[in-house]
């Protein structure tokens, strides 16, 4: 007899699993597939000698350099950024800094403010409980105050340490009449929901081994499992599937031996990032239904990529400051140049992250810089900057362009021979506009911090952590994916619970608000299951 | 997976030859040694390519691809210009073994990524200083949106 769940959701990362521990705690039935596995943490390097090797090969973000069987190959010949991910459960927590700052309410209103795409179909203030809820869930480690933010609940547990680069560039700043903040962080700064606390390695965006950065593999699936959630590991769908009703009715996925099987569900939830979620959706195209992919009447998927813009500016002063410690993680941010002011030629902004910069191999191998220097001035180098730096990482907004897109590659494909997704991405010259400006307030920012010299990494390739918008959330079915509650325009009882459904990009990290619309949305589907449309 | 495992072979790979390209890379200067100073290809390579094994066969192309009698800066760069992966495999490779040597870590103060304790409370004391008076004190910068 063939097994239905009420819920089937496919990816156990961030979105994935804040949806499942919601809903198995809500009474519902939850299947998830996964095509990655549990993270062993430790086989995490970051407490390694090889740690700086590592993270350029096993342990590399982008899945095209990792290539192991569970990743896909990403097609991005045709793209300015590398697109970065993790495919395990936990997704690309597993990775990512773990900074955690909320949208503003001017994101969810660009086109009303600013003139500019389109405003979200919900608004800042609709969000803040689901804000509130999931910082707890994670543990967030901050300061309440912020007068970049509009007053909300204070975090669970205090900030991480400023550090020494910290303190010197909130003293910078505070010369020169700008603002700065302690960054909230999904890391924890003290013991939490049985969670040890972050120890300042820095070696977070490697995976942490002590468990204090969240991922939802910490934070979310074991408590899901609890409540009944069961999670198949190893598990590649490759296709949704429709009945005749054109509603969902379960996914067929792939287990690691290649064997084909079918998972029922009522209710379908795509939680695989911007990419892997568009992907799916152009697979499942069918002839009858659906031509042009699963819920694309409105042509939109796959359509419509962001994945800001980022540069790094770096300042050394002339003595120590243990610049390869620290969480990373951001010790404190900047807001000083986010809102819009039409003087500058640009509209929108950039938030600032102060993190460290690794160890000596990551000072001198080109990875995001390139910077390559060897003979007696390597020493000279080393000398003059080694542990004496500190970074400020710009994430400038990204405004949704039709023409980044996400398609299916007619050649590559992945391990199972599902065609793998291509990516077409340019960044406009709004964009360079934008980030150079912020560039050159971030070096005088350092340099009034007292750094002796700056050097800047413009709009670095390999940076593409953070996909948005390729199944873009609205009230219109013509020119939109998803309805506000996340649930497919065509197609009543699929939902997209991942950063695919973001109208605008905003200009800091989204986990916190990927997080929080998964909540919302699982929330909202727990409201609403009677009125719920499922196949016969 | 990367795995802390058994150093790899290396009788692949010239030591000597390699040693002697990565002293002109790393040379004695400026109070540091020099690779071989250190015997850092000697005492590293192994467990450098056990971590690493994809970097043997393009290591093995830029020692081959090099004359360490003739061996200058400027022909390392133009190696980057014909072949990128032996490039990176050679300048990955010198600097790993180089900054593993605790003689080298010791010089540049490096101790490694260490776990650090730290008081989660000591932020009051910075509070209670001051030193976020002057960003509260602007008030307000973000911008009222319509619903």
């Amino acid at each position: 007899m063939t097994y239905r769940a009420d819920v089937l959701i496919i990816g156990a990362g961030a979105s994935g699993g804040v949806a499942a521990r919601h809903l198995a705690e809500h009474g519902f039935d939850v299947v998830c597939l996964e095509q990655g596995d549990w993270p062993d943490r430790s086989a995490f390097p970051g407490t390694r000698p090889d740690w700086e090797l590592a993270i350029r090969k096993d342990w590399a973000m982008s899945p095209n350099v990792r290539n192991r069987p569970e990743d896909y190959p990403v097609v991005h010949d045709e793209s300015d950024i590398e697109p970065l991910m993790y495919n395990a459960v936990g997704g690309s927590m597993i990775i990512y800094a773990g900074t955690w700052p909320r949208m503003l309410p001017s994101d969810f209103r660009v086109r009303t403010m600013d003139d500019v795409a389109d405003d979200w179909p919900i608004a800042y203030r609709e969000l803040v409980p689901y804000y509130d809820a999931i910082d707890q869930q994670i543990g967030v480690s901050g300061l309440a105050g912020d007068p970049a933010y509009p007053p909300h609940d204070d975090y669970p547990l205090p900030p991480l340490p400023l550090g020494a680069a910290g303190r010197r560039v909130a003293e910078g700043h505070n010369r020169l009449g700008w603002h700065w903040w302690p960054e909230p962080n999904a890391i924890l700064s003290a013991p939490y929901d049985g969670r040890r606390p972050c120890v300042q390695r820095g070696v977070c965006t490697s995976g942490c081994a002590e468990g204090a950065k969240a991922s939802t593999d910490l934070t979310h699936w074991p408590k899901a499992a609890a409540a009944g959630a069961r999670l198949i590991t190893g598990a590649r769908v490759s296709r949704i599937t429709l009945g005749p009703q054109g509603l969902a009715t379960g996914a067929v996925w792939l287990d690691r031996s290649g064997v084909e099987h079918h998972q029922e569900a009522d209710v379908v939830i795509l939680a695989a990032n911007a990419i892997g979620t568009a992907r799916l959706l152009l697979l499942s195209a069918d002839d009858r239904h659906c031509p042009d992919g699963l819920a694309n009447s409105s042509g939109l998927v796959g359509r419509r990529l962001m994945m800001h813009p980022f540069s790094v500016v770096t300042g050394w002063w002339d003595d120590q400051v243990e610049g390869w410690q620290g969480h990373f993680g951001a010790s404190i941010t900047s807001y000083q140049y986010y809102e819009s002011d039409p003087d500058r030629g640009f509209v929108r902004g950039a938030k600032w992250a102060l993190s460290p910069v690794g160890g000596p191999l990551n000072h001198i191998l080109p990875m995001r810089a390139g910077n390559e220097v060897w003979g007696p001035d390597h020493h000279v180098l080393m000398g003059r900057t080694f542990g004496r730096g500190a970074s400020w990482a710009i994430f400038g907004e990204d405004l949704p362009e039709e023409s980044n897109r996400v398609e299916l590659d007619p050649e590559r494909a992945d391990t199972h021979g599902i065609p793998a997704p291509r990516v077409s991405y340019r960044i406009s010259d709004h964009s360079r506009r934008l980030m150079a400006f912020q560039e050159d307030r971030a070096t005088e920012s350092l340099k009034a911090s007292g750094c002796q010299e700056t050097a800047v990494a413009s709009m670095i390739p390999y940076s593409g952590w953070h996909l948005m918008g390729t199944a873009r959330m609205g009230n219109d079915p013509a020119t939109s994916v998803v309805n506000s509650r996340q649930q497919a325009h065509d197609v009543a009882n699929l939902y997209v619970a991942d950063a695919s459904v973001f109208v605008t990009s905003s200009g800091v990290n989204p986990t916190c608000t990927i997080t929080a619309l998964a909540l919302r949305t699982a929330d909202l589907l727990v409201q609403h299951r009677s009125e719920q449309k499922v196949p016969a | 997976m990367t795995a802390a495992v058994s150093p790899a072979e290396t009788s692949d790979i010239d030591i000597g030859r390699l040693t002697a390209l990565a002293d002109v890379m790393l040379p004695a200067a400026h109070g540091m040694p020099a690779v071989s100073d250190v015997e850092a290809v000697e005492a590293y390579l192994a467990q450098v390519l056990s971590w690493r094994d994809d970097l043997r066969q393009p290591l093995v192309r830029a020692v081959d691809a090099l004359d360490p009698t003739s061996f200058t800066i400027d022909r390392l760069m133009a190696l980057h210009e014909e072949d990128e992966d032996a490039y990176v495999a050679l300048t990955s490779a010198v600097a790993a073994c180089y900054y593993l040597s605790p003689v080298v870590r010791e010089l540049i103060g490096y101790p490694g990524q260490v776990a650090k304790t730290y008081d989660p409370y000591a932020y009051t004391e910075w509070v209670a200083e001051g030193l976020l008076d002057p960003v509260v004190e602007r008030g307000p910068i973000w911008r009222e949106a319509p619903e």
